[in-house]
């Protein structure tokens, strides 16, 4: 499960008539967005980062979860915390705490029921003498499903730590795109059934039935399908979202021309978390580019993740991309191909940092 | 919503921990039942011996496709990574452009664009990212239903998981692709894959990009694919699919440093 930060925002969370509560959360994602590029929007006023690049870069979660709130404290309130998936995330986020790795299911055990946000659930558990998440967790598995349906089966599945999120946490943000399992990604109702499939094939039938397994067996957000949308770069054209027997396909903007884009062909490995990296000329003096788009030196050697350094025997771009033009922290970034003897990376620049987005693996 | 049911299930999967005799009772009434297909449907797609593969793969593979119920094992160079996800995204290509399901197992890192500018049915792929200690019987369930597996093992795999694992995958006639890395995997395959003399072009100090990439294929296997086969081959090509190199760049590619 991913470990994940998550800023909380309590004066945000409704949206207000002029949008003003919008606009500052915009803000607010632009300043945890200096800390890593890779910051997701849950729902209005409430955004999350994985931790695992920034957190080596800034010298541990605690210190990153301090520099992400010094940032943000001008802009309004913020609660900030760390746990593993998005849903002990958001808790440890309004208790100001950071859970160390695995000790999640540790910190959710004593809390009520009711946090997992299903009332008609923590009403049954409460007639049946079951109060905590860890009294709910601690109930056998095969034992939830039969007796408290799909839902209690996912709440189930949290409340013990072994999946990271209940879908209704997220919620579409006006004007910014949210990714990973949505509302609804479970599945309900017998697969292969006429009206999924429209009468298909039995081939997709049989996979239904097949994914619809896997998902018994490790949660419904395990099971995922990729889908690419027009885009400048091969991370932002792809996503992944739950797979759902009952959704339609739509690949409308796949292949709509898109200035800047890198040309092809794309990298087959996209890392789920940037990995940190280091780039430096041949003396060891640090490379990085320019505010005109331009190189402040000749690549020489690439360290990624504090590993051993490599020496760059080729290399492309710099691509300068301006992103996000429209917001007033305006977002500077550029990628550049560098190839290795281990592996050939398309590497990511921003405010003077370098990161591994991608390997042509 | 949160009514009691005692026994609401959506598919039909076994029970959880199902008695030994009751799994046997369902595999006799799915043989059965498999061999009333067999005989009321006219041949399809899940009958076929043989799938598909790209044509500048075929001459690796003994049939010149790929064979059901067959597990095959992709090999970085010098037991490395490099190159392994690309080759094994490549030989689902033709099967999942015919209309093959296709899945990815312990695969976290996928990128989409590749896999479909290799000739991947997105809308056919289905992506398991972190099968966690389940992974084997993630792919068990998986091959009851998707023809192509790939499987990057998360935890080194035991060999008699390993057997079993491909012990279904013959029984299912599905086929698996396994990208070890460098854990290895302790099975003797049909077929082994090993990537060599990998070559970016394209790109110089500063100038052009990453066109294009040649590697060496080498298969080896069992029985009447025992002898080893060579092929050269693009992969990328400069359009993002896989095309001969022998030795010679394909039609499209573009500058050379």
């Amino acid at each position: 499960m991913n470990r994940l930060l998550v800023v909380r925002c309590p004066g945000l969370l409704d949206e207000d008539e002029g949008g003003a509560a919008l606009r500052s959360f915009v803000e607010v994602v632009d300043a945890v967005e200096a800390y890593c590029p890779w910051v997701t929007t849950v729902r209005p006023g409430i955004c999350s980062l994985p931790t695992r690049g920034p957190a080596r870069y800034f010298g541990g979660e605690r210190s990153l979860a301090q520099l992400v709130t010094d940032a943000t404290a001008a802009i309004t309130a913020v609660e900030v915390g760390v746990a593993d998936g998005l849903f002990a995330a958001v808790l440890a986020a309004r208790s100001g705490l950071v859970v160390p790795p695995g000790g999640t299911p540790d910190f959710l055990a004593p809390l009520p029921v009711s946090v997992l946000g299903h009332p008609e659930l923590a009403e049954l558990l409460d007639r049946l003498g079951i109060r905590t998440v860890g009294d709910f967790a601690a109930l056998p598995e095969s034992h939830v499903l039969g007796r408290f349906g799909a839902d209690g089966a996912l709440c189930h599945r949290v409340a013990s730590g072994r999946s990271g999120e209940l879908g209704e946490l997220r919620q579409p943000v006006p004007g910014r795109t949210v990714d990973g399992p949505r509302p609804g990604g479970r599945r309900a109702g017998p697969v292969g059934e006429p009206g999924f499939w429209g009468g298909v094939s039995d081939t997709d039938a049989r996979a239904g039935r097949a994914l619809a397994s896997v998902q018994e067996l490790i949660g419904p957000d395990g099971v995922t399908t990729a889908r690419l949308r027009g885009g400048r770069d091969p991370v932002q054209r792809a996503r992944f979202v739950t797979w759902d027997a009952r959704e339609g396909h739509d690949d409308s903007t796949l292949g709509a021309p898109w200035p800047g884009r890198i040309p092809p062909p794309a990298p087959a490995v996209v890392h789920p978390a940037l990995l940190h990296a280091e780039l430096a000329d041949a003396d060891g003096r640090a490379v990085s580019v320019s505010g005109r788009g331009l190189l402040t030196g000749v690549p020489g050697r690439l360290s990624v993740e504090q590993g051993a350094w490599s020496a760059v025997t080729a290399w492309a771009g710099p691509w300068p991309s301006d992103e996000r033009w429209w917001s007033r922290s305006r977002r500077r970034s550029a990628r550049l191909q560098a190839v290795t003897g281990a592996a050939t990376r398309l590497l990511l620049v921003e405010r003077g940092r370098w990161w591994v987005e991608a390997t042509y693996g | 919503m949160f009514v009691a049911s005692p026994d609401r299930r959506d598919v039909d999967t076994p029970p959880p921990g199902p008695s030994p005799r009751r799994s046997l009772d369902r595999e006799r009434d799915l043989a059965s039942l498999a061999l009333l297909a067999e005989r009321t449907r006219p041949v399809s797609s899940s009958q076929t011996r043989l799938l598909p593969v790209l044509p500048p793969l075929a001459d690796l593979l003994p049939d010149g496709a790929l064979r059901r119920g067959s597990t095959i094992v992709v090999a970085g160079p010098a037991g490395g990574t490099d190159g392994d996800i690309t080759v094994a995204l490549a030989l689902l290509a033709a099967a999942s452009g015919a209309g093959s399901w296709s899945a990815l197992v312990g695969v976290d890192d996928l990128g989409a664009v590749a896999a479909h500018d290799l000739g991947i049915d997105l809308d056919r792929l289905a992506v398991v990212p972190h099968p966690g200690a389940a992974w084997a019987e993630v792919v068990a369930a998986l091959v009851e239903g998707v023809d192509l597996v790939v499987l990057r093992p998360p935890f080194p795999p035991r060999p008699a998981m390993a057997r079993r694992l491909v012990a279904r995958v013959r029984e299912r006639r599905s086929v698996l692709v396994v990208v070890p890395g460098r854990s290895g995997w302790p099975d003797h395959p049909d077929i082994q894959l090993r990537i060599d003399d990998l070559r970016w072009e394209g790109v110089g100090t500063g100038e052009g990009y990453l066109s294009g990439r040649r590697m060496t294929l080498t298969a080896t296997g069992r029985r009447s694919a025992a002898r080893p086969r060579h092929r050269r081959l693009w992969m990328p090509s400069p359009t993002g699919a896989v095309a001969d190199a022998g030795g010679e760049a394909p039609a499209g590619a573009v500058p050379q440093p």
